[in-house]
This record gives structure tokens, sequence and C-alpha cells, in this order.
């Protein structure tokens, strides 16, 4: 290899890893930001993902609402109208399960959104999770949708492996806070079985 | 044992061979009765065409061969095909079809009735309810206030519990199935082998496919838990005959 | 040692030849190409990091599980770009064999394998640490999880251990057992290690998510490196075959079991070859047609006509003398940069051994040079051994070069291209050559014996770009 040659590839690699380092350092910079801005003005907007049609009209009026308020708190704390967003307290990924835990700050950029139909997408938040990025689709007025678009690990592995079932302890699985239980979800019992269950035990405890 | 109970008052009635019991969160006393009415109503439509333990269900007249699949009514050709969708979802570990051949519905009816009649309690009044039939919980109104709480019964003490995990959100829906709770009721894809699981519990966004997503895992093993956790929004709690426990990430407590 | 030199300089040799030192004008051309080849490599590999640290990598060192796994993602991305630089080396780019000529880039895609293994063995450990770390089991039970838990990593194990297995079936060493056919085929299974790893790259890689820069980047990569083994290996070489339609047209006898086997085709003087260049040849007749083997033209390719001179030495080619006139031929090539484009001095000196000779022959025919700038030296075990001394005494003569044919059986134990006499009078390339410094020297021959050339030009002084050959043994 000619002198030349190895000084233009030096030349060319370095300045390559350069830009690389700079997209990096400064993707970085901004997803910290928008963490801790959104991190502190989180504003609960209840998403409800309903499947039956039914229930989504129902929930539309008051999902437009929600979601209305929701951007004008966020527009009021917020310095400048065009960076405010909606933060949508569930939302995210493949894990909409992991959402309900983690994300409190997926957001919907645009405060005007609120009113309007059409897809937004938020800002990457870090979570437990690693980080998280949704789109929030909204029609008239409503969430109907909300999409994962990133959700990495920590260590590099993508959304699939975040929601693997892996083997815990007893004591390590969720414990409600309040502990008032309604339902028992076990598998089918008859109705014979019934009269031997936790279930029928609650429901005779609630007359 | 469960804890508090917080004293909404349930409904309960028995049918497709188990007790469905309904709480109704601030409906009026009047709005209660019809209610209640309805979602009786909806059940019993549901069992009387589709329980192959009633003999005189359009389901049984077909398996007996009275009736052809063409000539039956567009409500259980519908459902079938819903069946034969989730077949396909679950890589064929989910199936409509009984050992022998004969079509068996049992896998999405009760689920598909669940959700039917949340959606006519959603429509009747947004007030709180839920719904637990045979142990297929499925929650709706305001979510996440009051926080509804549904307990994994635990399948080695089963007046013990696992687990207790709030509904709402975008999760309202969980079923829970065991491996060998009603004798044949699984019918495993492993080639006749026992299924891995004592008991799995799915969480979803709606019952149906909790409910089916729940029946494949059991049948299909480990395997099938990893394809369904990923490739759906759920979460899933299923317990090893061993008792140890395999959980998602949403389902773990949180330090 | 027996030194045959014929007079075959046109005119008597001026006593003081003015020393030719001006460069060639293929050699800048070439050198242009084979710089912007090798900035592409290097950068191909910066890029791969770039994309990597443009994702914020930079910020995913900051615990021991949090390195392990970072560095280990980049050994896989660097590992996997030096075996697709590996993969477009032995895919015959018409470019890269303009710029290295097939030699060279083999012996650069053979000097890869091993450091693109480690970085994938790396990879694999790395990462393996890394999870094990973050998730706090121990290596074994982290390496099941991988396999049963993660998609597609069954396929990436398979990858991992096929490439393993090409590599040690390429040491030299281990190749040595093998049959090339058998070794080959082994060796082609590089292809779907490659193949089988891509999908963990893109379900497990966080990096090549779905929608992000990097995926669609090596995306791009594949498919480029993919379409171009297509192309310039497999689809461009039946192409050929034809359009040209070779058949042998005569063959005649040179020597017990040489003959020099001249083909016709159409359109011959679109193939664009030029002398000392070689083919991959595949005869289409009995006990001939599963072996393809690789034979140098011995004399300057034109619209009417190739011409080949072969040894029948192991296997089906010992038949090859005796190949039937009309046989259909398929080829691969023109390839090699044995030729007028390896160039970088205006003097030149041709060295042969054996059937080496033929290269060498149809070198003489074309290459550049004012009478009396070259020399041919052909050496052999005894005079009468030689090939084609007659067409090269008559082409000197033509072209005004000195041959010299120097024969005698080599020393035993000492590792010389000369014989033993030249070696005990002190005698070297650079007394049989005077102005060797200033010389392109094209040696052809037993891999051993070019060996020694090449050492014995190199202690004389001459820069290695001067000094052209190339094997065409496996």
């Amino acid at each position: 290899m000619r002198a030349r040659a190895v000084a233009l590839a030096t030349l060319a690699s370095v300045s390559i890893v350069g830009i690389g380092w700079q997209l990096g350092s400064s993707a970085i910079e901004a997803s910290q930001s928008l963490t801790a801005s959104s991190g502190g003005t989180a504003m609960a907007a209840t998403v409800t993902a309903t499947t039956d049609a039914a229930a989504r009209a129902a929930a539309a009026a008051k999902g437009a609402a929600d979601v209305a308020a929701a951007a004008k708190a966020q527009a009021d704390t917020a310095n400048t109208a065009a960076s405010a967003q909606a933060a949508a307290d569930a939302a995210a990924a493949n894990a909409a399960a992991a959402a309900q835990a983690a994300a409190t700050a997926a957001a919907a950029t645009a405060a005007q959104a609120a009113a309007q139909s059409g897809t937004f997408t938020g800002a990457v938040v870090q979570t437990q999770y690693g980080n998280m990025q949704v789109s929030v689709t909204i029609a008239n007025g409503a969430i109907t949708e909300v999409l994962p678009l990133q959700l990495t690990n920590r260590g590099g592995r993508s959304v699939g492996i975040s929601n693997q079932a892996a083997p815990i302890l007893r004591s390590e699985v969720l414990t409600a806070q309040s502990a008032k239980v309604q339902n028992v979800s076990g598998a089918t019992y008859t109705s014979e079985g019934y009269l031997r269950s936790l279930q029928s035990a609650l429901d005779t405890a609630g007359f | 044992m469960v804890g508090d109970y917080e004293g909404m008052p349930a409904r309960t009635f028995a049918t497709m061979g188990t007790v469905v019991s309904l709480r109704l969160g601030d409906f009026a006393a009047a709005v209660d009765c019809a209610a209640v009415e309805a979602v009786e109503t909806v059940f019993r439509r549901w069992d009387e065409r589709f329980s192959l333990y009633r003999e005189d269900s359009e389901l049984s007249r077909i398996a007996r061969g009275d009736i052809r699949l063409t000539e039956a009514s567009k409500s259980l050709r519908t459902c079938y095909a819903l069946a034969l969708d989730w077949r396909e979802r679950t890589q064929g570990v989910f199936t409509p079809h009984r050992a022998d051949g004969v079509i068996d519905l049992s896998g999405v009816v009760k689920a598909l009735a669940i959700a039917e009649a949340g959606a006519v309690l959603t429509v009747s009044s947004p007030a709180n309810w839920s719904i637990n039939a045979g142990g297929d919980v499925l929650v709706g109104g305001n979510a996440g206030h009051p926080e509804w709480v549904v307990a994994i019964v635990d399948p080695g003490n089963r007046s013990e519990v696992i687990a207790n995990v709030p509904l709402g959100y975008l999760l309202r829906a969980v079923a829970t199935s065991g491996s060998a709770e009603r004798g044949e009721h699984i019918w495993t894809a492993l080639n006749g082998e026992p299924s891995p699981f004592r008991q799995v519990s799915v969480f979803a966004a709606d019952i149906v496919t909790a409910d089916v997503l729940a029946t494949a895992i059991v049948a299909g093993g480990e395997s099938t838990l990893n394809e369904m956790t990923e490739r759906f929004a759920v979460d899933a709690l299923a317990v090893l005959r061993d008792g140890q426990l395999l959980v998602t990430p949403g389902l773990r407590r949180t330090a | 040692m027996s030194l045959d030199t014929r007079k075959t300089r046109v005119g008597t040799a001026p006593a003081n030849t003015p020393r030719v030192t001006s460069p060639h004008p293929a050699y800048q051309k070439r050198m242009r190409l084979a710089d912007s080849l090798q900035i592409l490599c290097i950068a191909s590999v910066a890029i791969v990091i770039a994309i990597f640290l443009a994702d914020g990598g930079a910020a995913k060192f900051g615990t021991p599980a949090d390195a392990f796994t970072s560095l280990g993602i980049i050994a896989g991305l660097v590992g996997t770009d030096l075996l697709l630089i590996m993969l477009v080396l032995a895919a015959r780019l018409p470019p890269i064999d303009r710029a290295f000529g097939h030699d060279q880039a083999m012996a650069v895609h053979q000097s890869l394998g091993k450091p693109a293994l480690y970085l994938i063995l790396g990879h694999a450990a790395l990462l393996i640490t890394g999870y094990s770390l973050a998730e706090n089991v121990n290596v074994v039970v982290e390496t099941w999880n991988m396999f049963t838990t993660l998609p597609d990593m069954p396929l990436a194990f398979l990858g991992l251990a096929l490439m393993i297995g090409v590599v040690i079936t390429s040491l030299v060493v281990v190749r040595r057992k093998f049959r090339y056919e058998a070794w080959h085929a082994v060796h082609l299974l590089a292809y779907f290690s490659v193949l089988v790893a891509i999908p963990h790259q893109l379900s497990v890689g966080g990096l090549l998510r779905d929608g992000a820069i990097a995926r669609y980047y090596w995306l791009a990569l594949y498919a480029a490196v993919a379409g171009s083994i297509i192309v310039f290996r497999f689809l461009l070489p039946v192409i050929r075959s034809l359009r040209h339609r070779l058949v042998v047209d005569r063959v005649d006898a040179v020597a017990p079991g040489v003959a020099s086997i001249t083909l016709t085709g159409r359109k011959l003087d679109r193939l664009r070859a030029t002398s000392g260049q070689f083919f991959v040849w595949r005869f289409w007749a009995d006990g001939l047609w599963w072996q393809a083997h690789p034979f140098s033209l011995s004399s300057a390719p034109s619209a009417r006509g190739l011409r080949i001179t072969v040894r029948g030495l192991g296997d089906a080619s010992k038949q090859l003398p005796h190949v039937k006139r009309g046989t259909r031929v398929s080829f691969e090539g023109p390839y090699g940069l044995f030729t007028e484009n390896a160039r970088t001095l205006l003097r030149v000196v041709l060295i042969a051994a054996g059937i080496g000779v033929a290269p060498i022959r149809s070198l003489l025919e074309t290459v550049s040079f004012a009478p009396g700038n070259a020399t041919v030296l052909l050496r052999s075990h005894s005079l009468g051994d030689t090939y084609l001394v007659d067409e090269l005494t008559d082409l000197c003569r033509r072209r005004g070069a000195e041959l010299r044919i120097i024969a005698g059986k080599r020393p035993k134990g000492v590792s010389t291209w000369l014989p033993a006499d030249a070696v005990s009078a002190g005698i070297s390339l650079s007394t049989i050559v005077p102005e060797l410094e200033s010389s392109d020297i094209y040696i052809c021959g037993p891999r051993p014996w070019t060996d020694a050339v090449v050492r014995d030009a190199r202690s004389a002084g001459v820069p290695k770009k001067q000094i052209h050959y190339e094997r065409f043994d496996w």
C-alpha cells in the first residue's frame, strides 16, 4: 500500500468516525434534554386502547377532552407553543405492558394537535427498558393507536427481547399496592367448582 | 389470602358450565338491573348456539352431522372463521377442532361472549364494570379508576394467589388456562405430550387475544410462549410444572 | 551450469545502454485505482464504526456489561465488514483484478480470514459476557438463553460453526490434506455462513432495528456484495461462454505430455483478454467436464483464436493433451495482472521454468519494450527439456530481446533457483541481468522455485512493485 493511500485512508476514516461521533453525541444530548423536559412536566392523558368499536366510540369524546387538556397544560408550562407536548401516560411498544410500568412520558408533539387528526411522533424517552419512542395516532380528537417506534434494551438488544418471559422468584411478581382485589383469574372452574373458588369468597363478601 | 375487598356488589349467574361474576361500579339501581339482564342475555345466546355441552346447540348439531357447516348461521361461520384466523396467528397451536376432528369453538366462544357483554356495558353506561366468567376477566369504564385488581390463583394451592395485578390502561383483559383443569379442554399441539405449564395467564387489550393465547401457550409450551409475548402486546405469567414462574417484564415488581 | 546464450539481440548491443528508469504509463493509472480501492476498504470499516457511534454508541461504555456489549457489537460489525470484503475479493471483480491481480487479491483474501474469524468469535464471546453480566447469570446459562430465547440465534451459531470450519480447512497445513474439489466445496459454505448470520443481525441487533439508517446501509451492502458475486462470479462466465462458444480447433504436441491447444470462437476480439492472463477452463469431454483448470494463454489472444499450452499432470488433466478437435469449452476469465498492466518501468525481464513458459511466451509477444531492453531467462534441468523454445527464439529475434537458457540441477539442501554450479560460482539474478534494478521482472514457475527467484531479486534491491508473479497452483 502506498504512503499516499495510507494517508488518504487515515484521513477519510478519521473524518468518517468523527462525523459519527458528533452525530452520536448530539443524539445523546438531545435525548437527555428531552427526557428532562418531558419528565418534569409529564401530563397524564389517558389512553384507552379498546378493541371493540362500541367502547371506542364511547371513549372518543372523553379521549378528545383529555388530550386537549393535556396539550393545553403542556403548552402553558412550556415557553414555546411549538415544542409543547401532549404526554401520554401509557403508550408504547410491543410492551403496551411495558409502557404501563415504564413510560411516563411518551409524547405527541404539537399542542394544537389535540383537536386535530394525524400521527405524531414523541421524543425518545429513557425508561427502565431502554430508549423508548412512540407515535400516537389521533383521529377526531381520540387516541386511536399507540405504536412503538423504538425500544431498545440497554444492551443493544431490540424490542422483541424486552417482552420475553423470564424465570423469576415468586417474591418478584408484581403486587398491586392497593391490594383491593375484585376478581380472581385461574383456570376455568365449573359451576360446582365455583363454590369452592376464591372468586366465590370475594363475590359472597360483596353482598 | 386475597386482601381487602372494596365492597362493590357482585352479581353472579351460571352459564356455559361455569359462573359469571359481574361487578358494576356507580350504576344507578334501575340501570343496574337492565345491564345485568343484558349481559345474561348475551351469554345465554352464545351458549345456546355454540356449546357442545348442550345437545340442542347449533354447533352440536353440526358435530352430529345434522346440518352442514355451509348451512350454519352467519354468526357461527364468522366465529369459525375467527377461530381459524387465530389458528394462523398462533401457527396452528390454537385450533378450533377437537382431536377427533369435530369443530369445537369453546376456545373462543366464552371470550367472544365476554367481549360482547363488555361492549353492551360500555354503551349502556360509562361507569366501571368487570366481568369474570370462569376465571377470564375483562374490565372497563374509566380505566384505572378505581384500579381493578385481579389476583392470579396458585395452581398448586387454589386458596392462595401468586400475584395481584392491576388491570386498566392498555391491558384490560386477563385469561388463565390450566393444563389439566377440565379434562381434555386444551387440545395439545405437542403430539400428545403433556404441557410444561400447569397454568398460563395472559394479559391483553382484549379478552379474545388473552384467552386464545393462554390456551395456545399451554398447548405449545415455551417456544409458543416466547413467540406470542414477542408478537402480541401482551404480558404473560406462566407456572411451570415444578411451580416455578416465567414472567414478562411488565409483570415484575419494580424496585 | 550450461548457459545457452543465443544471440538474439538485433544488431550489437551497445556497451553502455542508458539506464531506463522512467515509469511505465500503465503504472500511475493502475495505482490510482488500487489506492481508491484500498481507501474504500478501510473507509468501510470506519463507516460501520461511525454508524455505531452515530447511534449514541459512545454513551454505552458506562458499566462493564455495557462496555463488553458495545465492544462485542463493534467486533461483529467490523468482522462482518471484513467478511464482505473477503467475499468481494474472491468475486473476481474486474476493477480488483485490474488493480491487484487475482493472485494478490486472493492473498489479501487469505490474510483477512483469520482476523475476520477472530472478530466474529470475539463478537460472540464479548456479547455473551456482556449479556450475562447484565442479567447476572453465568456465561453457560446466558449462552443457552441466547440460543433458545433470542430470535434467529440458532442460525447465527450455525453460521459461526461453519465459518470456523471454513477457516480451519483453509489453514495451509490442513488444506494440503484435501483434494482441491473437497476443499473448495467446504469453502463455498462461507457464503452460506454469512447468509445465515443475517437474520439475527436484523432481529436481535438493536442497531439495525427497523427504520434505522444502519439497517438500510447494511442491507444495501449485502445486496451489493451478493450482486457482484452473482454477476461476476457466476453470471458473467456463463454469458461469456455462451457468447463466444469456444471450441478446440487444433492440438499440437509440444513434448511428451505437453500440448498447445488452440481454441476458436465467435467475437473473440470482444473478450478483451491480454497476453499473460489466465482463464479457468472447462473442457466438455468425457472425464474432463467435472474439473475446471486454470491455464495461461501461451500466445497473444486475437480475434482468430486463443492458445494455451498445457502439461498433463494430475487427475483429469492427463487427458488434456489428447482432447479432440471440436470439443466445446466453457471458461471463466480472463483474469490476472501478469500482464502489461502491471508494468512500472520501461525495461523488462521475463523468467520462466517448466510449463511456466506459457504466459512468458505470450507476454514476450506483446509486452512493450524497445529492442535491447528485454531479457528472457528460461530455466530447465537440461537443455533438452524446455518447451516452446523455438517459438521463444523466434520471438526474441524479431523483437530484439535476449534469450538465455539456464540448465542444470538445483543443489540439494540449498534454497536457490539456479543450478548448483552457478551457485558455487557466485552467480545470481543481478549478475545475469545487470539492468535488474531498472526492470520489471515477470516470473512464472513452480511455487518454491518462484519464491526463490523473488528472494534473489529482492536481495538484489529490486522493489516489490517491480516483481510480478502469478501462482495458479491452489
